[in-house]
């Protein structure tokens, strides 16, 4: 079954996280990076991707003529989704596993950062890639 | 340059909209369509449509690294029901796309116009933490 694990934060947490030392920055993406070649060797790992700064998201709604129409103003208190890991793993529990592991990944001084991680199956209906 | 494009619901979606067959029928094939027409552009790297809020959970490490899960969210949350990543040439080129997947029908065929995120996708970790 596959599953997304979404990591989520706020503009407020994202600020944080670019005032963090260079050597905490450092050891989380190590830990982050092992986590990836772990899932990779156990066939588990199906994709991962960190996204930009929400500073460069847009809305976009169709306008009745169909055209694109833009806004880039969000609340402040908006979670903003910072990046996802897909899985494909035989249980709920095993995914849910793989999150408590990212949850754990350390954050300033190597102390866990303890992020809440959302994870959900894919749907196994509708229009598919 | 990749993006990515996310349809977001409320937490009030818990299920299949409450549609006409037939308007479910066409906004699944509007999508369909959609995905067939950027395969052929080349221009779609993925698209995933994810199960309702009431199968998410949200995990936590507890001390010794078990897992706790937690499927309580508060009201306001939005959650996100699917995601298309496109590789295309231009954000405008994005934003188009999102636009088309904006209007898809509803129920009684009237487009939803619901908003649509578009962010820009990291080809990797920014330079200062690699």
């Amino acid at each position: 079954m596959k599953y997304i694990l979404l990591m989520s934060g706020t503009k407020a947490g994202v600020d944080g996280y670019h005032a963090w030392s260079k050597q905490d920055i450092e050891t989380h993406m190590a830990v982050l990076r092992s986590i990836n070649n772990e899932l990779t060797a156990s066939g588990e790992f199906v994709a991962t991707q960190g996204l930009a700064g929400p500073q460069e998201a847009k809305v976009v709604r169709g306008e009745k003529n169909g055209l694109p129409v833009t806004d880039g103003i969000f609340p402040e208190s908006k979670e903003f989704l910072l990046g996802y890991w897909v899985v494909d793993t035989a249980t709920p529990e095993r995914a849910y596993a793989i999150a408590a592991r990212i949850s754990t990944a350390p954050g300033p001084g190597g102390v866990p950062t303890n992020m809440p991680i959302e994870v959900r199956q894919f749907a196994t209906y509708g229009a598919k890639a | 340059m990749k993006y990515i494009l996310m349809m977001n619901t409320m937490k009030a979606g818990q299920g299949v909209p409450d549609w006409p067959q037939k308007d479910l029928q066409a906004h699944i094939a509007f999508m369909m369509k959609l995905n067939q027409d950027l395969r052929e552009a080349g221009e779609l790297d993925s698209a995933e449509g994810l199960s309702f809020p009431n199968q998410a959970r949200l995990v936590r490490a507890g001390k010794n690294g078990v897992p706790v899960t937690d499927g309580i969210f508060p009201e306001s949350k939005e959650f996100l029901a699917g995601f298309w990543i496109v590789d295309v040439d231009t954000p405008e080129r994005a934003y188009a796309i999102a636009a088309r997947v904006s209007a898809a029908p509803g129920s009684g065929g009237v487009p939803l116009n619901m908003p649509v995120e578009v962010r820009p996708v990291m080809s990797g970790p920014p330079p200062e933490m690699s």
